[in-house]
């Protein structure tokens, strides 16, 4: 410990001269210190709202304190156990569902010969990522109609021979919120592996080619570990996120039918904390759901680092 | 200290005012509100004094610096018109005010209040729809209560206890309800509510038969769909659909009050003769009824989309014509399906609906159209604290009420929109009619302000009526061929007449809803009743569409019990009582 910071010290001494030569350098971490605090931790402050009975009115310095009444509320509900389940279910199938379908999809698209067919192809990959939610959900709800093209092609092969009517069998519903996602995302989300492939040497490929390797063996030995610090790093930063299961998805192609596998905490939030005005319990979810997500993503980081992988800290 | 004596004064001070202003409008109540009924005439007379006063005051047109633009949201849907649409320009001119309507896309009118509180900006007037205690709880209304006294044409929208039915806990009144107020003879044509409606090609082809019970209802749909599978261009009919989306699942939930003979108190029923309240969702018709539909189901009567449909989708499915039938609101669709209609010549095959007032019995008495004024005082129009110009809002909400703004409003403009006959009864050619059903030409001329103070009833002219939907003439020559020869068979001249509701005085605690609609999740019936429609959202069309009916109800009932409906019950209950007491 001691012989440490004897060793660093020197490097750690911070001279006015070491200031002013890094005087743009700090004035612009500076800047984003107070950013950070600001936009990220002054809003935290609102957590208060989960430990009281708000109202708008009274504001936050006015509001009562209840204690952890809404927590107790929130984990005494059935509704809210069951949307628990739903977004991690759906985050879950999500998470899997996306990540594979890009990482295959960046593989084979690599392995396409014509420059232009490749590029083509990207292009018309990565657009629907750019469509907003309402118009996804829109384009599913009439394909997947009874009188959609869907159930048309499945009739005319006589798989069927009456229309499904997807959006009213809860079984469907985690599968065509996995599927709008995969279809909306995989090409966006191949970009990244597309680029982590172009940085692989390509006399990795070459010599293997002479060692007689062939276009599985070159996937299997070479792109694969190529891509695997990018594949676990964007794996951890993911996990994070699998609470973020969704909202407009959910929110857009639910419905009566299938409310108790189509809700999510999102949801939940917004028909008890907005709708009912119950903005404490609102935000008691909120929280709860800022916990499990840094959770994970601390469990997710021990792991990547006993198993000697890319980590994010 | 100091400033908290300070406050403690001048709170004394507006407390006394308001007290004395209270006191003397209730003085002057005591002697005009007798005379109300007989003297109808005598106040007519009174306010066109007013008025003639208000439009002198108007005359001096504004200019275009002078007008003020406020904006309005209101948590329904509607559609935006155009910027310079030329009736809200004329109206600016007059009145001064110019008013950006925003409405709801998407959302429920709870999400988008809840999401406007929580932003904590308004816009200057806001109609919240069942949100409005939020909105009060907020603080973000301004009170009525000197603005009424100052406005006459504001004050005389309701009776002194009927205002009083406005007063939030505070005593003071935010907000008032624009829909169901009749000026002087009521000309109701309209069966503006819910009822079970059929298209008039079924009542044609099946020779206008009776139809009093829920069973000859679907033995009808069912006969003809048998025997007409398909529209005249090939088009597969539906027999009966029903819209469960969101809030406005009430397509499915509440028949089962009107069945029983009650009256839309919306969220229970209010049995009149021990004063007791009653879950209209338990009952034995409540069975009957989903029973009914679930059989239906099963037999290919009921579309089988009908759980997952979008109100879009359903509104769009009524407007191809090829819907026979289905439960709702008049003003849930008709506006809209109606207007395609006469575009497209469906009118003209009888695709237009008539309404009946089914019982689950035969030989009941049945109350689905209610006669007099219904007071929702849970939702209306309001004035908010982000306003720039309270006093101006205020004026020009009275101004709405004027009767030359308002015939600008819901007839147009004279000599373009609608005539004016010799005996001065306004009128409107064919030309004039397609145009009021146009939505380009809406969108550019029309400026209705439908969500703003409004009258229906008779003009303060004494001869016409307030919107052209009630003028007789215009009701009847608006009326496709189909739709006037099934009036005439039933020996019926009006929508009304023809759902023959029976003309009970309903009491002073109607409308039950105004209160659970209120209700928060402050207490445990609010908890409750959120709870049970949620549970409701999910269940009604599991139900419907089930297998095994029993067993289905059973589990259905067991997780209705687990919300604790009789929390909301007994809130409910309370809530009847002291409404029934303090109406005494």
């Amino acid at each position: 410990m001691a012989r440490k910071t004897k060793n660093q010290a020197p490097a750690m001494k911070i001279t006015w001269k070491e200031v002013k030569r890094q005087k743009f350098l700090l004035f612009w971490a500076a800047v984003f210190v107070v950013y950070g605090v600001v936009f990220y931790y002054l809003p935290l402050g609102g957590w208060l709202m989960a430990f009281q009975n708000y109202k708008p009115k009274d504001g936050l310095l006015h509001s009562k304190f209840v204690g952890l009444d809404k927590f107790k509320f929130l984990f005494s509900d059935a509704t809210f156990l069951k949307v628990i389940r739903n977004t991690l279910a759906m985050g879950v199938i999500n998470l899997v569902a996306t990540f594979v379908m890009a990482i295959l999809f960046a593989i084979l698209l690599n392995e396409i010969r014509s420059r232009i067919g490749k590029k083509t192809v990207q292009t018309i990959s990565y657009l629907p990522h750019f469509l907003s939610w309402i118009i996804v959900t829109g384009i599913l709800h009439d394909a997947l109609s009874t009188s959609g093209i869907v159930n048309e092609i499945l009739m005319k092969l006589n798989i069927i021979d009456q229309a499904i009517n997807f959006f009213a069998h809860p079984s469907y519903f985690w599968p065509i919120v996995a599927f709008a996602n995969v279809w909306k995302e995989t090409g966006w989300n191949a970009i990244i592996y597309l680029a982590a492939i172009t940085s692989i040497d390509p006399c990795l490929y070459e010599a293997a080619a002479i060692d007689g390797a062939g276009r599985w063996a070159k996937i299997k030995y070479i792109t694969l570990p190529g891509i695997r610090p990018t594949i676990m790093i964007l794996l951890l930063m993911n996990i994070g996120n699998v609470l973020n299961a969704g909202f407009e998805v959910q929110y857009l192609l639910g419905n009566g039918l299938v409310k108790s596998v189509s809700e999510t905490i999102d949801i939940y939030v917004l028909t008890w904390g907005i709708s009912q005005n119950d903005y404490s319990l609102g935000t008691a979810a909120g929280i709860f759901k800022s916990l499990v997500s840094i959770i994970l993503i601390i469990l997710a980081n021990q792991v990547a680092k006993r198993t000697g992988e890319e980590r994010l800290f | 200290m100091k400033f908290k004596k300070l406050t403690a004064l001048l709170m004394g001070v507006v407390m006394t005012a308001s007290l004395l202003t209270g006191c003397g409008g209730s003085g002057d109540d005591s002697t005009s509100a007798p005379a109300q009924t007989d003297e109808t005439t005598d106040a007519a007379q009174d306010s066109e004094d007013g008025d003639s006063a208000s439009t002198e005051e108007a005359k001096t047109e504004y200019s275009d610096d002078e007008i003020i633009d406020f904006t309005c949201f209101v948590a329904m849907p509607g559609s935006e018109i155009n910027d310079g649409n030329e009736v809200q320009e004329i109206i600016a001119k007059k009145t001064g005010v110019r008013v950006k309507e925003t409405w709801l896309t998407g959302q429920t009118d709870a999400e988008a209040i809840g999401t406007i509180i929580a932003g904590g900006e308004y816009p200057d007037f806001i109609n919240g729809g069942e949100a409005m205690k939020a909105l009060y709880d907020a603080g973000a209304l301004v009170a009525w209560d000197e603005y009424i006294e100052k406005y006459p044409n504001i004050k005389e929208m309701y009776s002194d206890e009927e205002w009083d039915k406005f007063r939030m806990d505070d005593g003071h009144i935010y907000w008032a309800n624009v829909f169901q107020n009749k000026y002087g003879e009521d000309k109701t044509t309209t069966h503006n509510d819910e009822a079970f409606w059929v298209q008039v090609r079924v009542l044609e082809w099946a020779g206008y038969p009776e139809i009093k019970t829920l069973d000859q209802y679907f033995q009808l749909l069912e006969d003809y769909a048998a025997a007409n599978p398909t529209m005249e261009d090939g088009t597969e009919n539906i027999p009966y659909t029903i819209l469960c989306e969101d809030w406005r699942y009430f397509c499915i939930e509440n028949a089962p009050q009107f069945l029983d003979g009650y009256p839309n108190d919306g969220s229970v029923i209010v049995d009149v003769d021990n004063m007791k309240v009653v879950d209209y969702n338990t009952t034995d018709t409540a069975v009957k009824y989903f029973q009914k539909l679930n059989e239906e189901y099963n037999k290919g009567i009921v579309d089988p989309e009908f759980a997952t449909q979008t109100y879009d989708e359903y509104i769009a499915k009524l407007s191809t014509g090829r819907v026979l039938g289905m439960c709702d609101q008049w003003w849930d669709f008709a506006y809209t399906v109606n207007d395609v209609f006469k575009q497209q010549g469906l009118d003209a095959k009888g695709c237009n609906y008539v309404p009946f007032g089914l019982t689950i019995e035969e030989g009941m008495e049945n109350q689905w159209h209610s006669y007099g004024d219904t007071l929702n005082n849970s939702s209306g129009i309001a004035v908010t604290t982000s306003c720039s110009d309270v006093d101006a809002a205020f004026k020009f909400l009275s101004d709405c009420l004027d009767q030359e703004i308002h015939d600008l409003r819901f007839w147009g403009v004279e000599g373009v929109d609608y005539e004016v006959d010799e005996n001065g009864l306004y009128y409107r050619t064919d030309e004039m009619r397609a145009n009021a059903a146009d939505t380009e030409y809406k969108a550019s001329h029309l400026c209705s302000y439908s969500y703003f103070p409004q009258w229906l009833g008779t003009s303060k002219d004494g001869k016409n009526a307030m919107t052209p939907g009630e003028q007789p003439s215009e009701f009847m020559s608006g009326l496709a061929e189909p739709l006037v020869n099934c009036f005439n068979a039933y020996g019926v001249t009006t929508y009304v007449e023809m759902l023959g509701s029976a003309k009970v005085e309903v009491g002073p605690w109607y409308p039950m809803y105004s209160f659970s609609n209120a209700m928060t999740t402050e207490t445990p019936g609010g908890v409750a009743w959120t709870k049970m429609g949620e549970i409701k959202h999910e269940w009604l069309p599991k139900v419907v569409m089930a297998s095994d009916f029993q067993s289905t109800w059973e589990e259905y009932m067991s997780v209705y019990e687990s919300a604790d409906p009789q929390a909301f019950l007994d809130e409910m209950q309370e809530e009847l009582e002291r409404r029934a007491a303090a109406a005494q």
